[in-house]
């Protein structure tokens, strides 16, 4: 049983990587610590009021936010729409200023740098998105989406390059026979793939992944999820893994971080979250997600939170 | 058993695109009992949504065209009415909600001015009459201060007040069918509980009938009465809600079960389906599902299968249905063909 379950565990793409452990996190050793924040915040200012009297005010998007996440390590965050999620992954990677706050890769500080010095960052640290639709030019073949940032950080000569595409095609369970076709011959799902060959194109250390299978249908989200884990495996990558499904950042974090009105309300070790969950919004959170199963679903009993029960999550 | 509230008898939906005309909805039959929650289930584009248009006379012709079906409500067939007679079913004996409260309301009028039309217009109400009605109901759906908020306009709401307003504005005139077509999906999932919740509140009081269509199955779990589940345009498993999830049968929904992780157990590794979702405008002979079936015979890619009963109480639309005991055996098999489809391409849309 359970060798069979090894051995039928695979993504295409990834046979050639040989025997594959089951796919899930493994309760594993924190590796050395690769990404640092640090009371990270990110305030957007906006104005109200009448136009002779204008008066500023600021969004606390992101507030006094901090977390490390370690070689190899995957780190999910979850929260609601608007809580700072995504504002957190943009600001980490310096494409929105953080308002305060410090920021390291491997103890050097990179929040504010400058786009020449933050280059060297952007090696290390690749973003995945949402929308496999939005996030690819439609107007580049897969192969020049794949191999335009190899170029962009001036990585092999251009005939070792296309060596790479098709390797990293093959990785993600693409056929290297469609390097010549553009976006919309795919479905959204290979998109996905493809928008994950382009983050690794450049051998990054960390991705940051930004809802990666919320836009696709459930029977390729799995798909996907196998996919960046078995990635993992064979390349020691780190995630940051945000999405607002918290059942799917379970099964693939080993840590998960709850975001609530641009605070961390709590960092817990993914079995930890699901068994002793302490913040209030986060036993909220579990108790309203849907359980496919109707003898569960009628058994339980959901903490809803209320007005005042949310004015309590939120101080 | 009842009378039916609602027969739907051999729907089909076509759609003219640009890669040639297309079955969206392809013989679809289904009845819905007074009072009962009836899931529809699929991922997009498997005509869920197309399904509950047709029912409402919605679907833009061109370059739709409802094919053939029958839809039977109180002695009336909907798809033979015209469009003004439907205007007077729709928003009161059948009234709808959909996924996007924001595009579904108008933002340039205020929720009183949009929540009272509809009575004024279905019961004949007063401004004054409606007015109370309106305040009424939005206080029902648990909108607070609703005598106030009710002259606020639609942006000064948040996702799921909005879409409390949308139930509201549905119930009004106690509809004896509410379509709700994935009305939690844009809402976070602390409000998607609340709205859901509020929405079998509702139906007890009032006994209305509910087509949820959604693509979630722990949503479906929690809510529906009977389910039909949906691949590229047919009903290909329809059964109680308990049979469905304790004994599926469609390999396609053992698939999607095996798909998505779960809350309340242990994590274990997931098990996609493999391929990808089929180009309605290039099906595949035979079975829709074949090409992503583990448990494909060779008759799949011959016929098409018909909805037929099944141990368990409920249908299913397959030669080789899954028996339960062996689905956890044939989930495995599923990686395998998995990785031949892909490695053969499965590019799509062309």
């Amino acid at each position: 049983m359970d060798n069979n379950q090894q051995s039928n565990d695979q993504l295409p793409g990834t046979s050639h990587a040989g025997i594959m452990q089951p796919r899930l996190p493994i309760a594993k050793a924190l590796g050395k610590p690769l990404l640092e924040v640090k009371n990270l915040s990110v305030h957007f200012p906006f104005y109200h009021g009448s136009w002779f009297r204008r008066k500023r005010a600021v969004v606390k998007a992101v507030d006094g936010v901090s977390f490390t996440v370690h070689e190899g390590e995957t780190l999910g965050l979850v929260g609601e729409s608007g809580c700072g999620k995504s504002t957190t992954a943009r600001a980490v990677l310096n494409l929105i200023r953080p308002t305060a706050g410090e920021v390291s890769w491997e103890g050097e500080r990179i929040e504010g740098l400058s786009e020449q010095r933050m280059r060297p960052f952007r090696q290390q640290m690749q973003m995945i998105f949402q929308d496999p639709f939005a996030s690819l030019n439609p107007r580049m073949t897969v192969g020049e989406i794949v191999s335009e940032p190899m170029r962009i950080f001036r990585l092999h000569d251009s005939r070792r390059r296309k060596l790479e595409v098709v390797r990293i095609l093959d990785m993600v369970g693409l056929n290297p026979r469609f390097l010549n076709r553009y976006p919309h011959e795919f479905s959204g799902g290979q998109r996905q793939r493809i928008g994950i060959a382009r983050a690794l194109a450049v051998n990054p250390r960390l991705i940051i992944c930004d809802e990666p299978v919320s836009a696709l249908d459930v029977s390729i989200q799995a798909q996907v999820v196998n996919l960046l884990m078995d990635l993992q495996r064979q390349l020691k990558l780190s995630y940051v893994f945000i999405a607002h499904d918290l059942a799917v950042v379970r099964q693939i974090s080993d840590r998960i971080g709850v975001m609530y009105y641009g605070k961390l309300v709590e960092l817990a070790d993914a079995e930890t979250l699901y068994i002793d969950p302490q913040h209030l919004y986060t036993k909220a959170l579990l108790s309203a997600i849907p359980i496919p199963d109707p003898a569960v679903e009628r058994q339980r009993k959901r903490l809803i939170l209320t007005d005042e029960l949310a004015a309590l999550a939120r101080q | 058993m009842t009378n039916p509230l609602l027969q739907v008898e051999n729907l089909a939906v076509q759609f003219k695109t640009d890669d040639g005309t297309i079955r969206a909805v392809d013989g679809v039959s289904f009845s819905l009992q007074p009072g009962e929650t009836l899931g529809i289930v699929g991922e997009s584009g498997s005509g869920k949504s197309v399904t509950s248009l047709a029912l409402m006379g919605l679907i833009p012709q061109p370059p739709g065209k409802v094919l053939s079906g029958r839809a039977l409500f109180e002695g009336t067939d909907l798809l033979q009415l015209s469009q003004r007679q439907l205007s007077k079913i729709r928003g009161n004996k059948i009234a709808m909600i959909f996924q996007d409260p924001m595009t579904a309301l108008n933002p340039f009028l205020t929720v009183m001015e949009q929540v009272s039309e509809v009575t004024e217009l279905h019961l004949g109400h007063t401004a004054s009459q409606a007015r109370r009605h309106a305040i009424e109901m939005l206080e029902r759906v648990g909108i607070p201060d609703a005598a106030r908020r009710c002259n606020d306009y639609p942006h000064q709401f948040s996702g799921g007040q909005r879409q409390r307003v949308m139930i509201a504005m549905a119930l009004s005139c106690r509809p004896k069918i509410l379509i709700a077509d994935e009305p939690t999906t844009a809402l976070d999932v602390t409000i998607q509980a609340q709205i859901l919740d509020l929405m079998s509140d509702l139906q007890r009081e009032t006994g209305t009938a509910i087509i949820l269509i959604t693509h979630d199955l722990g949503v479906v779990a929690g809510t529906c009465h009977r389910v039909n589940v949906m691949y590229a345009g047919r009903f290909v498993e329809e059964a109680p809600v308990d049979t469905l999830f304790a004994n599926p049968r469609h390999p396609y929904t053992v698939g999607l079960l095996h798909s998505i992780p779960r809350l309340d157990v242990a994590r274990q590794p997931l098990t996609p389906i493999p391929g990808q979702p089929p180009d309605l405008a290039d099906l595949p002979s035979g079975c829709a599902f074949g090409p992503r079936c583990v448990n494909r015979i060779e008759r799949c890619s011959q016929e098409v299968p018909l909805l037929t009963p099944q141990a368990g109480g409920g249908c299913a639309a397959c030669f080789n249905p899954v028996d339960s005991l062996t689905s956890g055996a044939i989930a495995m098999q599923g990686m395998q063909s998995l990785e031949r489809l892909d490695s053969s391409g499965g590019s799509h849309g062309q």
